[in-house]
């Protein structure tokens, strides 16, 4: 039981610890704003890959997903949509991406692995034809409130996050789907067996993973107020690790939002904390680096253990 | 005496596979090792060829005591195994396989594949062995496969080799040449063990026998003064006793009709009709068709030709999804690949087959009409388990067929396939089992159920069907003799004994 709270207690110990370690900085609302700021947007992404995951499969598009759905949507808002419909649209691109995952790794049976490592490569090099590698600047300037705004005194973001953890936490836990996910992810035989239309769910997981990964571009548009062919790189990376280090499972069948959340601010508080506390950022990717094999052994024991 | 094994025990968590393993083998002798489906025959040569360790018992090697921790232990003092499915590199020339592991050696390290083929080829030249050293092993057929692994035995000394079931996949031009070369192996003072479903040919090559049944000894002897007849009665004479007995019902209307089914060379027009209320058993051989009749039925397979009804309608069953629409239900053979979510709860288990049955709206999931299916389905079931959050991977075998089973009443199927249903699971279990079979037919359901256990047929079946080679070759009522199974299961239409699959 300790160790599957352990990835609770890192958090609340890195919090606790950087709190008494940098009292004047950490702990301050613009301090840990930023934090939230930066890493709604890997948390949108591992939200979308829990599922996944859990499912079984992994996407390794999402980065690119993220920068042809900023980019889309926010040409859009440059040709004069209004931002609402820019919003969908990066959205709604990111779904159709999902989408074409999902039917390539069911359809054509290829792992899912190679799929989206395929996918990657096609999604960022349509995404640099279209804009020609160049950024989109023209936006409405009321569109950062997406990404930089604030609402009730938090930012907006953490509304956003709160909203999309919720929902698909529901989805996880108390739908159909959810349960297909799982029952897929750890037999997927057994779950084709049982009459479930395998194929069906595992893209409609693909689909939703897309759409949160679409709304993440937007939010990194919004923040960097351009839509940026460039954007999002090594972020599928980051999405990983994060449900990983809260307990998912490459094998598929093992996950939950509370511990992908977790994990996604694990990884924030220690880049923060090493920026407050003057470590380089080349050692901050080692150690982030070292964090996940720690919580992926630590995981592997306590289900040996189990197990056994 | 080069091997002799004696009391040899093996149990694999509750289920007994070896009770009292007894066998002696010389030198240029060949000894067949026969016995039913499960009779601890493969066990006890994973056991000498140290792929398994044995419980209780002793292993003289020429006379010494020895145990064997891992296979490299037992090829070292001389034993090799040629097993069921080839266990080569596929990608691999077949020098390469030959030698695998024990590559001669230049200085540094560096393999010396001149070497290495020279002595290939010299070794196949030697035995006239249809192959050729450069050949990838991938492109070979089953029969070449086995040339190979017969091959690496000979290369590395072994004075002792063991064939499990070498010839169930080969034609019958290959399993003369697999003859010949035992013949050859023989000549040259080599122990041979070979396990077999086929008798008769085996005559031709076979010095003495050995017999098992339900893990013991029950005949040792010279091949030549036992006749077929009492080597069939040895396999099968176990006592059956009254534990289960069955009062069949008055079957109703004919729920699973199958026509002129055809899955070529699988599966050749098999017809058949199971009532409700009835079951009815399905014997045959191991590589009969009796599993891959029972996928067809389920859309797991494409049928060639042929049709299913279902309450006297067509239904169209080309994926298990559209099978379970259908009322269809399979209990496959292999529970933990592809019957059960073993990681995942015992509940999410027993809903999966119908989860809109406990949601709202059809995709929100009432949890506690969840638990309380579970509940009702494992009292009902007598599934003993801890809680509805118990993993199913960690119930017994017994336990998790009921929580296999369980997922098809949540549905509310009316054709069960059952698929070697007790395979693995202890004896009480197995009634449990049974009784859960005969409930669902006094409610209706109509049972197809595949079975190597003879005597489980019997009493459990009202009616049985018997499959050779992908035929149906005969129908006997349920209280038919294991005899009249065999034969049927075994007897070539031009009357020659053929205990095995011929494909």
């Amino acid at each position: 039981m300790i160790q599957r709270l352990l990835p609770f207690l890192t958090l609340i110990v890195l919090f606790v610890g950087l709190s008494i370690a940098s009292p004047d900085h950490f702990l301050t609302k613009t301090n840990l704003s930023s934090v939230v700021r930066q890493t709604a947007v890997i948390n949108l992404l591992a939200l979308g890959m829990t599922l996944v995951i859990i499912a079984g499969g992994i996407d390794l598009s999402v980065g690119a997903i993220l920068a042809i759905g900023g980019l889309l949507g926010a040409m859009a808002m440059e040709k004069g949509l209004p931002i609402w419909l820019g919003v969908v649209i990066g959205i709604l691109v990111g779904g159709f991406w999902g989408v074409v995952n999902g039917l390539l790794t069911t359809k054509l049976k290829i792992n899912p692995f190679i799929v989206t490592l395929g996918t990657l490569g096609i999604i960022r090099g349509t995404t640099l034809i279209i804009s020609n590698g160049l950024p989109v600047h023209q936006i409405p300037q009321a569109f950062s409130f997406l990404g930089e705004g604030n609402l009730l005194g938090v930012p907006f973001v953490l509304w956003v996050l709160v909203v999309c953890a919720l929902a698909v936490h529901v989805v996880l836990e108390h739908t159909r789907l959810g349960r297909y996910s799982f029952s897929i992810g750890s037999n997927p035989d057994a779950a084709y067996y049982a009459g479930i239309p395998v194929a069906f769910h595992t893209t409609a997981v693909y689909a939703i993973c897309g759409m949160l990964t679409g709304l993440g571009g937007m939010i990194e548009a919004s923040r960097l107020m351009t839509g940026q062919p460039t954007a999002g790189q090594g972020y599928e990376l980051q999405a990983i690790a994060a449900v990983v280090i809260g307990g998912g499972s490459l094998r598929g069948g093992e996950g939950s939002v509370i511990g992908t959340l977790v994990g996604a601010f694990i990884m924030g508080l220690l880049a923060n904390g090493s920026d407050l506390l003057g470590i380089s950022p080349y050692l901050q990717q080692a150690i982030i680096g070292a964090v996940i094999i720690l919580a992926v052994s630590v995981d592997e024991l306590r289900k040996r253990k189990s197990t056994s | 005496m080069l091997l002799r094994l004696t009391g040899i025990q093996k149990r694999f968590g509750g289920v007994t596979a070896l009770k009292d393993g007894n066998l002696s083998v010389d030198s240029g002798q060949v000894h067949l090792l026969l016995g039913e489906n499960g009779a601890g025959k493969s066990t006890m040569m994973k056991i000498v060829a140290g792929l398994q360790q044995p419980d209780g018992g002793d292993l003289l090697w020429k006379g010494e005591k020895v145990s064997f921790r891992s296979p490299s232990e037992a090829a070292r003092v001389g034993i090799a195994m040629v097993h069921q499915e080839s266990l080569l590199a596929p990608h691999l020339p077949v020098a390469e396989n030959i030698f695998l592991g024990r590559e001669p050696r230049l200085p540094f390290g560096w393999v010396n594949r001149r070497k290495m083929m020279e002595a290939a080829r010299r070794l196949i030249e030697e035995h006239r062995f249809p192959l050729q050293a450069e050949w990838r092993v991938d492109k070979l057929s089953p029969a070449g496969k086995q040339l190979v692994e017969i091959c690496r035995a000979i290369q590395h000394g072994s004075s002792l080799l063991i064939f499990d079931e070498p010839t169930s996949s080969l034609s019958d031009a290959e399993t003369q040449e697999v003859f010949r070369i035992v013949r050859t192996l023989r000549e040259r003072n080599i122990g041979v063990i070979y396990i077999t479903h086929r008798l008769e040919e085996l005559r031709a090559v076979g010095d003495r026998v050995t017999i098992l049944r339900d893990g013991e000894t029950v005949h040792t002897g010279e091949l030549s003064e036992i006749g077929n007849d009492r080597i069939i009665q040895h396999m099968v004479g176990r006592e059956i006793g009254s534990v289960y007995s069955r009062q069949p019902l008055p079957p109703g209307r004919v729920l699973l009709r199958v026509n002129e089914l055809s899955r070529r060379p699988l599966l050749e027009r098999i017809s058949l009709q199971v009532r409700a209320g009835e079951i009815v058993g399905l014997a045959g051989l191991v590589g009969a068709g009796r599993t891959e009749l029972c996928r067809a039925i389920f859309g797991l397979d494409p049928m060639d030709s042929g049709s299913v009804e279902i309450e006297g309608r067509p239904a169209r069953v080309r994926s298990p999804r559209e099978a379970v629409e259908q009322g269809i239900a399979l209990i496959p053979e292999d529970r933990q690949k592809t019957g059960l979510a073993t990681a995942l709860p015992i509940g999410y288990n027993l809903t999966l087959t119908d989860i809109r049955k406990v949601s709202r709206l059809g995709w929100l999931i009432d949890h506690a009409a969840e638990k309380k299916i579970c509940a009702d389905y494992a009292r009902r079931l007598k599934i003993r388990h801890e809680s509805f959050w118990q993993l199913a991977g960690r119930l017994s075998g017994g336990n998790q067929q009921k929580v296999v089973i369980a997922k098809w009443l949540v549905r509310g199927a009316r054709v069960f396939l059952f698929d070697e249903p007790t395979r693995g699971i202890d004896v009480g279990a197995k009634i449990e089992v049974y009784e859960v079979m005969d409930e669902l037919a006094r409610s209706g359901a109509a049972i197809l159920m595949v079975s190597s256990e003879l005597p489980e047929l019997i009493q459990v079946a009202d009616r049985i069907l018997v499959m050779r080679q992908g035929r149906l070759t005969g129908e006997l009522p349920g209280h038919a003799t294991q005899e009249e199974i065999m034969r049927l299961a075994t007897l070539q239409d031009g009357g020659g004994m053929l205990l095995g699959d011929n494909q």
